[in-house]
């Protein structure tokens, strides 16, 4: 017998209830550490496994929810030695009688972003427990009471990676419906079932009487057998147990097998008379599979994305063409893409394109960088997009939630290569029609490609539903019949496969004047026959404004609900330009100076006065005899306490709205860009706190310095890296805790070492001139101001 | 258990935490703060859990009654007449952190302005569990709350401490390899019980983590907070 008998009897499966709650009925003391219990006291668990199995459970938990390296880190025992007692413990009590499962719990430190931890480090963690399961002989592998769905998937890789053992995960949710990560029944759906669960559900926080909605949001979104493992009911205010009896627990829990539930069990508060009672009552109940029809999409951890309309992919994320965005990539500036991300996101994208590809650069560990800061910063669900496998697998490991493989085409050679991939991290996939003879010039051809790929991805166990076709948009200005073919060909698609079809709609109108009217009507052509996700610039408000407009005609926008919100109080404005991923009015002359603006901190009036400036003076002088001075001021103002840090940082800002005007203006030419030398700046190792680190950032570029930020909680060896990589004069670190001032100390140790000369600038609010100077740090920044007055020294001293 | 609420934050204390006198704030920077509070406040989910403990007094510092030593001369001091502890831990909800990290690629100023209505918020959910907390013992008398940080309190103590509370389970919240909990907003507290009146009533500068580092200080004033 295994879990796969079980579930293909269509029986209900059950399982055991609590352990915590039975080991403090045996005597375990507040705050001992409950894995401990299977090498101190085994008798407990033979006899609550026992008490389980006779009350009818056909699987029990082995002990060793919290059998991982970190949480036994100040016990004295090894990860193998807990988790082969206590496996071979419910082994011995189950006998023939029942499973046993390796039961996997949270780590106990969050995940990045919220948290430290790396999603690697994570997987590695789990590794080691599943292998030391097996190695017990567990027969099943759970995963539960999980809150962060990357964690979730970790551990799932984990599993995966380690063993050949069936697997069922749990989560546990709030009454909202999420849980305390924000993750919704429906993502941790998709994900979990993607990435190859046998089963999936939710376990403890809430009782049987609050799991209808979320039972049935699960089933919207799986076809997988569905876990229930609740708690005694809800807490009672005062601590002292659960509100619900084993009769009612019972019946609850039972009649949710009408909904098509599988698996039951208890969580905390539950003991083996609520299993006992929940077995009666299963045995008078049938499960009741209803069948399911889980619609397409994709999803982060946070959003699901229906594809039940037309999607906007926005394509800003991509070096091509875009100048200020190879610079970013190659400075490793990764804010720089958060800025694009979210101002798609403003403007209406579902869905969000990251391509980091450069010749130069290590386009894995930029994607990997990427993938993680934008998923930090918005729930959109990213289409990675690379032609590299090695960058998507990497990429999809980290992603969190069901991601859009941009893509595959017609040829084998690759196909076979990334589709496995799609196939194991649960992702779907974007399929080009092309092969190795090119894009094919008639629609029959193309649609034939599409066909082939869609039986590739069929043949690596990809659903049909998540096969995303492109059918390829030529220029129309060097194929004039090209738009007709493609979409045609969209058509075919869509109607004789059945597929949802992708398409890049800008490339149509190169080469013409007035592309933004070209690429417009092309969109809503397309969308007309029936393409449901565009790739498109969604700052660009007429394209957005072509999809309202759409979803508006053909009644998706029920009661002009979408259409009212997006213009209900809008002048509509042809004069519509982007700067920089911001949508900014094109010609607002302002009334003041540069200088007054940027010493009022006004933005759009900063942007405006140096766009007249830039049409008599150089950029330079600009910079150099009306922005600094002007900053210069503003830090006079700030050091004589006239003015304080939001005045500085607004005048920050505005001066930063006037740099990007200037960094546009010489992108465009072929200028060199404003640079008065590199600096690297980094959030210490196992610090989190980088809100002052990114105001000295902001001021130090207002200077025209190049600043290479690696952002938060960085390795002392990235740190390294950078300064030698970018041949950087000055670092500036930065730790806000006494426990990470140490991280700060290795950092500078390493750098030393590492035999560079530049000079290394600290900050932070736990330290002092002194202890600067103690752990090796050439200067102490009191503020950020400061930090700009030693790069001023700095690099006057190195020219 | 109580649930905690946050209400409208006192903007004048963010505008001190931003580092700016309220006086000097002009208008465009008190809508920036009056918006960010208001974000603040509807994003933010505030959680909280708490235990009581008898503890003993020894030589290296506090005994909870579970055993767990709290090794500090400084919290010994502090707990001088205290007979229980009551221990909580509190979490303005990682899509705090988020709503933190999103305004950083936008604007710097709204992103300060945040940072500095989530410290306000922390400490009007501390301010409520206090008293909260303070009613469950009537008769009693209470020396002003404690955290790992303070004094000579490690801060090596976060993790214990909420593990104590099955605050990873119960609220979310964790602490990192280096002691920093996260979601970041986040605050672990002790709260002595005394049947006789305290010294320790009131928290002073003296007895404040952050001493002579202090910004508030440092400009000749306090952070308001005693």
């Amino acid at each position: 017998m295994d879990l796969h008998n079980l579930l293909t009897s269509g029986q209900p499966i059950l399982l055991d209830g609590a352990m915590g709650t039975m080991l403090q009925a045996k005597g375990l003391p507040t705050g001992a550490t409950p894995e401990l219990v299977a090498l101190e006291h085994p008798q407990w668990l033979l006899d609550i496994h026992s008490a389980y199995l006779d009350a009818g459970s056909q699987i029990v938990y082995a002990n060793t929810f919290g059998a991982n390296r970190e949480k036994l880190a100040h016990c004295g025992v090894t990860v193998e030695e807990v988790v082969q007692a206590a496996v071979s413990l419910a082994k011995q009590a189950a006998q023939s009688r029942g499973l046993v499962a390796l039961d996997i719990g949270p780590i106990g430190q969050l995940l990045q972003p919220t948290g430290t931890l790396e999603f690697e480090k994570a997987v590695d963690i789990f590794a080691q427990v599943v292998r030391a399961g097996v190695a017990a002989g567990a027969d099943l592998a759970v995963i539960e009471t999980m809150t962060d769905l990357q964690e979730a998937r970790a551990a799932l890789l984990a599993v995966k990676e380690n063993s050949s053992l069936p697997v069922m995960v749990t989560m546990t949710y709030e009454a909202t419906g999420r849980t305390f990560l924000g993750c919704s029944p429906a993502c941790a759906a998709l994900t979990l079932e993607g990435m190859g669960a046998d089963a999936i559900g939710i376990n403890c926080s809430l009782g049987p009487r609050e799991m209808p909605p979320l039972v049935e949001e699960l089933i919207t979104w799986t076809n997988l057998p569905i876990v229930l493992k609740p708690n005694a009911g809800l807490p009672h205010p005062d601590g002292s147990g659960y509100d619900i009896t084993p009769e009612e627990f019972a019946q609850s829990l039972a009649s949710l097998a009408q909904m098509g539930v599988q698996i039951f069990g208890g969580c905390c508060g539950t003991t083996p008379e609520y299993i006992r009672l929940l077995r009666e009552a299963l045995c008078q109940t049938q499960v009741r599979p209803a069948p399911r029809h889980v619609p397409p999409a994709v999803c982060s951890a946070t959003k699901v994305v229906p594809i039940d309309r037309v999607r906007v992919i926005g394509e800003r994320i991509n070096p091509t063409g875009k100048k200020l965005m190879k610079e970013a990539l190659r400075r490793g500036d990764v804010d720089y893409m958060l800025g694009q991300a979210l101002a798609q996101v403003d403007a209406g994208a579902d869905i969000l394109d990251v391509n980091v590809g450069l010749p130069d650069i290590d386009e894995a560990e930029m994607m990997v960088a990427a993938v993680k800061a934008i998923q930090g910063v918005t729930d959109a669900p990213l289409q990675l997009d690379s032609t590299d496998p090695a960058v998507l697998e990497r990429a999809l490991r980290v992603y969190c939630g069901k991601a859009i493989v941009n893509s595959v085409n017609g040829e084998d050679a690759a196909s076979d290569k990334i589709l496995p991939l799609v196939k194991r991290y649960g992702a779907a996939v974007v399929g080009l029609t092309l092969n190795e003879e090119g894009i094919p010039q008639t629609a029959q051809k193309r649609v034939e490609i599409a066909r082939h790929i869609l039986d590739r991805a069929m043949f690596y166990g990809i659903s049909k539903q998540d096969v995303y076709i492109d059918c390829l948009t030529l220029t129309v200005s060097a194929e004039p019949t090209g738009a007709v073919q493609t979409l045609q060909a969209l058509k075919q698609v869509k109607e004789e496969l059945g597929l949802k079809t992708v398409l890049g709609v800008s490339n149509i109108s190169f080469g013409l004047p007035a592309r933004g009217l070209v690429n417009q009507n092309f969109l809503t052509m397309a969308m007309a026959a029936g393409l449901d996700l565009p790739i498109l610039n969604p700052n660009v408000d007429a394209m957005m404004a072509a999809v309202r407009c759409y979803h508006l005609l053909t009644t998706v926008d029920e009661n002009a609900t979408d259409f009212i919100a997006a213009y209900g109080n809008a002048t509509v404005s042809t004069s519509i330009t982007t700067t920089g991923g911001n949508t900014v009015p094109a010609s607002t002359s302002g009334t003041r100076t540069l200088e007054e603006a940027v010493v009022a901190g006004l933005k759009t009036e900063a942007a405006a006065a140096t766009r007249s400036l830039l049409e008599q003076r150089e950029p330079m002088d600009i910079v150099n005899e009306m922005l600094i001075p002007a900053l210069d001021k503003v830090g006079v103002d700030f050091e004589q306490n006239r003015v304080f840090l939001p005045q500085l940082i607004q005048s920050a800002g505005a001066a930063q709205a006037a740099f990007d005007v200037i960094r546009q203006h010489m992108a465009t030419g072929d200028q060199e860009q404003v640079d008065r030398g590199t600096i690297v700046i980094a959030t210490v190792k196992g610090d989190i706190h980088d809100i002052g680190k990114n105001i000295v950032k902001v001021l130090l570029e207002n200077y025209g310095y190049t600043v290479v930020d690696l952002g938060r909680d960085v390795d002392p060896q990235k740190v390294v890296e950078a300064a030698q990589r970018h041949h950087a004069p000055l670092v500036g670190l930065s730790a806000l805790m006494t426990t990470t001032v140490k991280n700060m100390e290795e950092t500078i140790a390493q750098l030393r070492q590492a035999g560079l000369t530049c000079k290394v600038m600290v900050g932070g609010a736990v330290l002092t001139p002194e202890y600067a100077a103690q752990i090796g740090a050439d200067f102490y920044a009191k503020d950020a101001k400061d930090s700009v007055d030693i790069a001023r020294r700095v690099f006057s001293d190195s020219m | 258990m109580m649930e905690v609420q946050l209400s409208s934050l006192d903007i004048s204390e963010v505008l001190r935490y931003m580092g700016c006198p309220a006086h000097q704030a002009g208008q465009d920077l008190m809508e920036t703060v009056e918006n960010c509070a208001q974000t603040l406040v509807k994003v933010a989910r505030p959680r909280w859990t708490y235990r009581t403990f008898s503890i003993s007094l020894e030589e290296e510092g506090v005994r909870l009654s579970t055993g767990l030593l709290l090794p500090s001369k400084d919290l010994r001091t502090h707990l001088s007449g205290c007979h229980q502890v009551a221990v909580f831990c509190a979490t303005l909800s990682p899509q705090t952190d988020r709503l933190i990290r999103q305004a950083e690629s936008r604007d710097m100023l709204q992103a300060l302005a945040l940072d500095c209505c989530a410290t306000a918020a922390v400490e009007q959910v501390c301010d409520q569990i206090e008293t909260f907390l303070h009613g469950e013992y009537p008769g009693c008398y209470f020396p002003f709350r404690y955290s790992p940080g303070y004094g000579d309190l490690p801060l090596s103590l976060q993790g214990p401490l909420l593990a104590l509370l099955d605050a990873p389970r119960k609220i979310g919240l964790c602490a990192s390899a280096t002691h920093i909990l996260t979601p970041r907003k986040s605050v672990t507290a002790l709260i002595g019980v005394s049947h006789t009146p305290v010294t320790d009533a009131k928290r002073s500068c003296l007895s404040c983590p952050a001493g002579e580092h202090c910004q508030y200080r440092k400009a000749g004033g306090h952070c308001g907070s005693a």
